[in-house]
């Protein structure tokens, strides 16, 4: 089931209801319940690996809990071993395994790899990352192991974030359980807004650029260079959208039941560095990987070239979570690169902007190194989109080689109204984001608005993704990109 | 100062309206109008109160075949087609159900193709799509729609919001007026003569016993709810070249006499009816316009002489309509 399934509007309404009205414990029984079934949906192999990894990580906090010295050490290196070896064994494995045999191939020892087909239950990445942050707190001492099965199997399990995140903290979700905030009007309707909205940008922006994308990503080489070039913009545009719109609609349906989850994206293509864009992209994932890799492998403690080595091992493994191809690894390492020449090169671009007569927060500045990295970014999603390394590179080869324009705009994937439907909810992202960026949260303006005005409002934006948005025959709900990670 | 504890609920619930009244607007917007090719439920209900003296139901080949405006011209029986393409058995049960919240016929033709159909045919969407909002669209739904279709026919811009591209002003204030009746009454004209035709009668295939027998269960219920209402069920094969085999139609008329039906195999009757193949037919199933004039002519007697159907008294205002409509016709 996913936010945008016909059934999951009869499932989440049912399920909140039911919330409120039941006492203490049973209220956390219910959301457990519903919360798996919500898995079970997908398929009963999807729910047991989530009821395995719950189990482990239960058991292994109380053993943390109680080990001290190197047998604590031990058992937590077993227990992120039996976790993260569960992860390799269905997502990495067949990878792994082609990887050795084009190794081995190219070094004249015949190897052939055999065809695995294994299943990827639908939300371990995130969940996994929860239990292993989880499990390193404890080990840490930053907080006891929990005493109540129920109440870990619902942080790990609470269905809002479990199949794309954002991936939560115990510290910050496990007082929510236990004290639940009571029903608020205000948070109904802040909830829903945000679950609109995010409705809006995977349905009317998201999709309808993937229409785009994925035409000139399937033949680029038949397409002109500014095409491609665009298309490749479009996907940053697209991305940005799909999984910004699933945290919208986490964020939004756990307001609605009074939690309050990680904010997991602020407005990360207004980053005047890839450093900064990836403090506002994917949040989550990305202050785990802080927290839990690259302070302890050493973090920017130990020099320069430490700080740079540790940089790229932790955006290979970011690219490497993403997915189990070359083309992801690449896209890692290119992004952990963009940040160790950024910081080589610091001051030699200072001196620079200031030869220029570039003042270091002047507005122009500031939209110059906006818009590198908007472009540094958007080449690296070449690649996270490419789906391998050497179809990344045709199509880099398609955006430096061959005509400007080859075909015209109706062969793009859209046509002339869907392109006009795109640029104007496009602009209006742009104004939103631009408010979030400068101005705070444009919701907060919202609220202030009288009734009437915010009920146009919020009706008209329904209206727009009813009439706009790319769904109905056809069209797959569980499509969502991170899905897949 | 102090708020109703009501206060939010009742905006929550005004909000909520509104939201469903937005759907629901922009549902019947996108939606296309629908005035001919079956399932025409808008001029149906805009027929005057009990003023029909049969229902036709069926399939393509009802509303091909049967001009209500050819049989008034000939009885002054006044009747209506509301049939759907390719249309079951189960979605015909549910359009009964329905069709009998306005109209009080004194006789419901069934025409019998369906009993040969399959359990799903291709145009669920329209002929369950199209009914009227309720419970008893809600039970064609959930019993005589494909369940991958079901989201599409509980929430219907999941099918037509793509036509927002194409919606003219006029088209969406056609779809959102409240439809008057229209002078086809259910039928649709069809022009031309099947090029192959003399190579006919082209015979259909049986059924698994399976589909008939629930085809069978429906046809049961059908007859149920018109001895239910004391109108009675006449089940007609109409005489077409795409013919269903002779063990088959023995069969329907035998368990249609169980379940207390009258039972009319005019399949290879066309040339009494003075229905000429090469002249007729506008594809092996269906009588194209000079077909059925010839066939509606034929069935007026037929309903006259054999069923004893007499025309009941009408408004002036409905007599009117219904001669302006054979005017039109004859034009």
């Amino acid at each position: 089931m996913s936010f945008l399934s016909p059934g999951f509007f009869l499932f989440f309404p049912l399920v909140t209801l039911v919330w409120f009205l039941l006492p203490g414990t049973a209220r956390r029984l219910w959301l457990l319940c519903a919360s798996w079934w919500f898995l079970l949906c997908a398929g009963p192999e999807h729910l047991f690996s989530l009821i395995a990894a719950t189990t482990l990580t239960y058991c292994g906090a109380q053993l943390l809990d109680k080990a001290e010295g190197r047998r604590r050490k031990l058992a937590l290196a077993a227990l992120l071993t039996v976790l993260f070896g569960a992860l390799f064994l269905v997502k990495y494995l067949a990878f792994a395994l082609d990887l050795l045999e084009r190794v081995l191939t190219t070094t004249g020892l015949a190897f052939s790899s055999p065809a695995l087909d294994l299943l990827l239950p639908a939300g371990l990445s995130f969940y996994l990352f929860m239990a292993a942050g989880y499990l390193i707190d404890v080990y840490r001492r930053d907080r006891p192991a929990e005493e109540s099965y129920l109440d870990l199997a619902l942080f790990l399990s609470c269905f809002p974030y479990l199949l794309s995140g954002p991936i939560g903290r115990a510290g910050g979700l496990l007082p929510q359980f236990r004290r639940p905030a009571p029903f608020s009007w205000e948070q109904l309707r802040r909830g829903l807004l945000r679950f609109l909205w995010g409705a809006f940008k995977k349905l009317v922006i998201a999709d309808r650029l993937g229409l785009l994308v994925s035409t000139v990503y399937a033949a680029p080489e038949t397409f002109g260079r500014i095409q491609v070039v665009a298309a490749a913009l479009a996907f940053s545009i697209q991305i940005y959208c799909d999984f910004s719109a699933y945290s919208d609609m986490a964020l939004g349906c756990a307001q609605v039941m009074g939690l309050h989850l990680m904010e997991n994206f602020h407005t990360p293509y207004f980053s005047r560095s890839i450093g900064e864009f990836w403090r506002r992209w994917h949040i989550s994932l990305s202050s785990w990987f802080r927290d839990y890799l690259y302070i302890p492998l050493g973090g920017s403690r130990k020099g320069r070239r430490r700080k740079y080595l540790n940089l790229l091992i932790v955006f290979a493994v970011s690219g490497l979570w993403h997915g189990a191809a070359l083309s992801f690894v690449v896209w890692g390492l290119l992004n952990g690169l963009y940040q160790v020449v950024g910081g080589v090169t610091q001051r030699s671009r200072t001196r620079l902007r200031r030869r220029l007569g570039l003042a270091d927060d002047a507005p122009l500045t500031a939209l110059l190194q906006v818009g590198i990295t908007f472009l540094l970014s958007s080449a690296a999603w070449v690649f996270f989109k490419a789906g391998s390394f050497t179809h990344a590179l045709d199509i880099f080869r398609a955006m430096v080689t061959g005509p400007w324009l080859t075909r015209p705009l109706s062969a793009w994937g859209l046509d002339r109204a869907e392109v006009v439907v795109a640029a104007v909810a496009l602009i209006l992202l742009l104004g939103v984001d631009l408010y979030t960026a400068f101005r705070g949260s444009p919701r907060e303006k919202f609220r202030a608005l009288p009734r009437p005005i915010r009920w146009v409002l919020a009706l008209g934006l329904l209206a727009a993704v009813l009439l706009f948005g790319i769904y109905g025959t056809g069209y797959d709900p569980q499509d969502f990109i991170y899905f897949k990670f | 100062m102090r708020t109703s504890k009501w206060r939010e609920p009742i905006f929550a619930l005004l909000f909520l309206l509104l939201s469903v009244l937005l759907i629901g607007l922009l549902s019947l917007a996108l939606r296309p109008v629908r005035t001919d090719y079956g399932a025409v439920w808008g001029p149906y209900l805009a027929e005057p109160r009990d003023s029909l003296d049969y229902l036709y139901l069926g399939s393509s080949y009802a509303y091909c075949d049967v001009d209500p405006v050819v049989l008034y011209d000939r009885t002054g029986l006044t009747g209506y087609v509301l049939a759907g393409p390719e249309q079951t058995l189960s979605q015909t049960y549910w359009y009964l159900r329905e069709a009998l919240k306005t109209q009080d016929p004194a006789l419901v033709v069934l025409e019998g193709s369906a009993l040969a159909f399959q359990q799903y045919q291709s145009y669920t969407q329209v002929n369950v799509g199209y009914m009227p909002a309720g419970l008893n669209q809600l039970g064609a739904i959930f019993t005589a729609a494909e369940p991958e279709l079901r989201t599409g026919l509980l929430f219907p811009l999941y099918f037509y919001h793509g036509r927002w591209k194409e919606l003219t002003p006029s088209e969406a204030a056609a779809a959102l007026l409240p439809a008057g009746t229209d002078t086809l009454k259910g039928y649709t004209p069809v022009s031309g003569v099947f090029d192959q035709i003399a190579d006919g009668p082209f015979p259909r295939e049986g059924l698994p016993e399976d589909i008939y027998a629930e085809n069978l269960s429906w046809l049961a219920k059908i007859a149920g709810l018109c001895a239910q209402k004391d109108i009675p069920l006449a089940l007609v094969f109409h005489p077409t070249y795409s013919q269903l085999p002779a063990d088959f139609r023995a069969r329907a008329a035998a368990d249609a006499a169980c379940l207390d039906i009258s039972f009319f195999d005019w399949t290879e009757a066309g040339a009494d009816m003075g229905i000429v193949p090469t002249q007729h037919y506008y594809d092996p199933g269906h009588l194209n316009q000079e077909g059925a004039s010839v066939f509606s002519a034929w069935l007026g007697d037929f309903l006259t002489e054999e069923l004893d159907l007499v025309p009941r008294a009408q408004e002036p205002d409905n007599t009117a309509a219904w001669s302006q409509a054979v005017q039109n016709r004859r034009k």
